[in-house]
């Protein structure tokens, strides 16, 4: 069989090769330098790099993370993220990694989570670790999986539907450990420490995981009370400054914590709405509603007006800039309908966000001032999350 | 599960204690269709025929992912994201998938767990209790998505999260739909103290 099969190779190509002659026709051979094909290398990545994750919902098992060249909007290239994909890059932005779920028969069969690892230059796959099969089937919010600040520990959020944290040594390519946190969600990073991570949990407390140098947990201890889930619930998602993190309230206030002790030290807490903004019933909204530049103090807020019970993912109808400083609104501009907002961390940033209704990306300048300038529509499918390179 | 009737339990529990704030909510939520302006957008809607500027409640809603059509649909159509069931559902709906409102379509096994909404059927004015099972086991449906979020939480209130994989305590855990049972009537169970 196989000799016959090589035969059957040899006429293909003699006969591809005589209708390529014929096709030429009488274009002269010197005129004519054939191509080839070759693996094209990505730009270098310039800090407006995005990297989208698109959970693909129409066909779940298959998810994308889609790099796109922030300065133009420009598609690069793409990175399979398999069944519910949590990725996040490494601290250096030399990888991307994926926890995510392989089914051994597409959509049935053997569930097998892993850790992928993928060089965020070349977009090749590196390495694989198998991690146990409980890493959170869900949107890709920030913060679901996060890695320490030098690089050693990567955590992923785990969900059974019992929440726990799977710790993975990416120095020993091995999983390490897993930390049951219950009724707590997402994974925020300690700055000042490299082994401390704080989760949020369902009776408005944080809780801090210290780790000791083989990724074991060493301490856990809870905080006061951040905010009441009840009356004034949090945004999953947060920004950060080293060890000081904001955490936007359902209604439109900012919470403040520092992560970097051995228990989370609550911190003060203002409002992005004035009178006037109530009454019009302003409110954040999107899956990852708002972006921090600490450098130039601005923060940026997905917001649209006449907010209801259930309007917390609505997509906005304006952006809204703050002066983190003196806590005052200094733009306002449309929103694009944008779910998610990002900026990129440069002198002059730029504001990315995402138009779920046209899976568009949309570029905003802020220097001088804030203002819309681009939108390419069509990167994929469910476009939720940007992280910037 | 005992896990879930524990759950199903304390969060029946939990609801009767919101009812009051609960039923100020739907009060909102009924003025504004009754006003005829559109429920919250689908983030995942993708018809381009949506409000350029998107004044949030204002944009269209029109042809779900899927099952085409224009406008608010019908709150006694299950197949449509309006549904009154749908209060909190973020998924494909099994009515359009083969299955019912309360049916999983031949091929795929109901969810070991669940979140939870609280929806007032518009017929009778009273807040049910309901769970959506998500279907599982087979190729997502792709057809009629829809996204509500009354009363959805992010999943440091697991059980009244959204944004996760409801098949995922199942073995077969691919997710194919979701549908939306009635439990019981939220107002029947207010404490009377």
């Amino acid at each position: 069989m196989a000799e016959s099969r090589g035969e059957m190779m040899r006429i293909w190509r003699k006969g591809a090769a005589a209708a390529a002659m014929l096709l030429m026709g009488n274009v002269h051979a010197a005129d004519f330098v054939a191509e080839q094909v070759t693996i094209g290398k990505l730009p270098p990545a310039n800090p407006a790099r995005m990297y989208v994750s698109d959970v693909a919902i129409s066909h779940i098992v298959d998810g994308r993370m889609h790099i796109v060249d922030g300065e133009t909007l420009k598609y690069q290239g793409v990175v399979g993220t398999g069944f519910t994909g949590l990725a996040t890059l490494s601290p250096d932005r030399s990888e991307i990694y994926v926890a995510t779920t392989y089914l051994s028969r597409l959509n049935r069969g053997e569930r097998t989570d892993t850790l992928d690892i993928y060089d965020s230059t070349t977009l090749n796959l590196k390495e694989e670790i198998i991690i146990p099969p409980k890493h959170a089937q869900a949107l890709p919010y920030k913060g679901v999986i996060a890695v320490t600040g030098d690089g050693r520990f990567v955590v992923v959020q785990n969900a059974t539907p019992a929440s726990s944290l799977a710790v993975i040594d990416r120095k020993a390519s091995k999983y390490v450990t897993e930390i049951p946190t219950p009724g707590c969600w997402s994974i925020l990073m300690a700055q000042t420490s490299q082994r401390r991570f704080t989760t949020v949990c369902g009776d408005g407390t944080l809780l801090t995981i210290t780790l000791d140098e083989q990724g074991m947990p060493a301490d856990q201890q809870r905080s006061e009370r951040l905010f009441d889930p009840d009356k004034n619930p949090v945004f999953t998602q947060t920004e950060n400054e080293g060890d000081e993190y904001l955490f936007l309230g359902f209604y439109g206030d900012i919470l403040s914590a520092n992560l970097g002790g051995a228990k989370a030290v609550i911190g003060d807490s203002w409002s992005l709405l004035d009178e006037k903004d109530r009454k019009e019933g302003w409110r954040p909204g999107g899956y990852q509603p708002f972006a921090w530049h600490p450098a130039s103090k601005r923060l940026y807020v997905a917001v649209h007006p006449a907010g209801v019970e259930g309007s917390h993912k609505n997509p906005a109808a304006e952006v809204w800039a703050f002066d983190t400083q003196s806590r005052k609104r200094v733009a306002r501009v449309p929103g694009e309908n944008t779910v998610a907002l990002a900026v990129s961390r440069e002198d002059k940033p730029r504001l990315f966000g995402i138009d779920p209704l046209t899976a568009g990306l949309l570029r905003y300048e802020t220097v001088p001032t804030l203002k819309f300038v681009q939108r390419q529509d069509g990167f994929g499918e469910a476009p939720i999350l940007i992280e910037m390179h | 599960m005992r896990w879930f009737d524990d759950f199903i339990e304390r969060k029946t529990r939990e609801v009767a204690q919101l009812t009051s704030r609960r039923s100020a909510m739907l009060k909102v939520g009924r003025l504004l269709v009754g006003a005829g302006m559109l429920l919250p957008i689908l983030p995942f809607d993708r018809q381009p025929q949506a409000a350029p500027g998107g004044h949030g409640g204002e944009a269209a809603t029109a042809g779900h992912g899927g099952h085409g059509g224009g406008g608010l649909g019908d709150p006694n159509d299950d197949t449509t994201c309006e549904y009154w069931r749908y209060c909190a559902l973020d998924g494909f709906l099994c009515t359009c998938c083969g299955g019912s409102i309360s049916e999983c379509p031949g091929g795929t096994e109901v969810s070991k767990v669940t979140w939870i909404g609280t929806c007032q059927n518009p017929n009778d004015g009273k807040a049910y209790l309901i769970s959506y099972n998500d279907c599982c086991g087979i190729t997502a449906c792709g057809r009629c998505m829809c996204n509500y979020n009354i009363g959805e939480r992010p999943a440091y209130r697991m059980g009244v999260h959204n944004d996760v994989n409801w098949c995922m305590g199942n073995k077969a855990n691919s997710y194919h739909c979701t549908v939306a049972v009635a439990l019981g009537i939220a107002e029947a169970r207010e404490p009377t103290a």
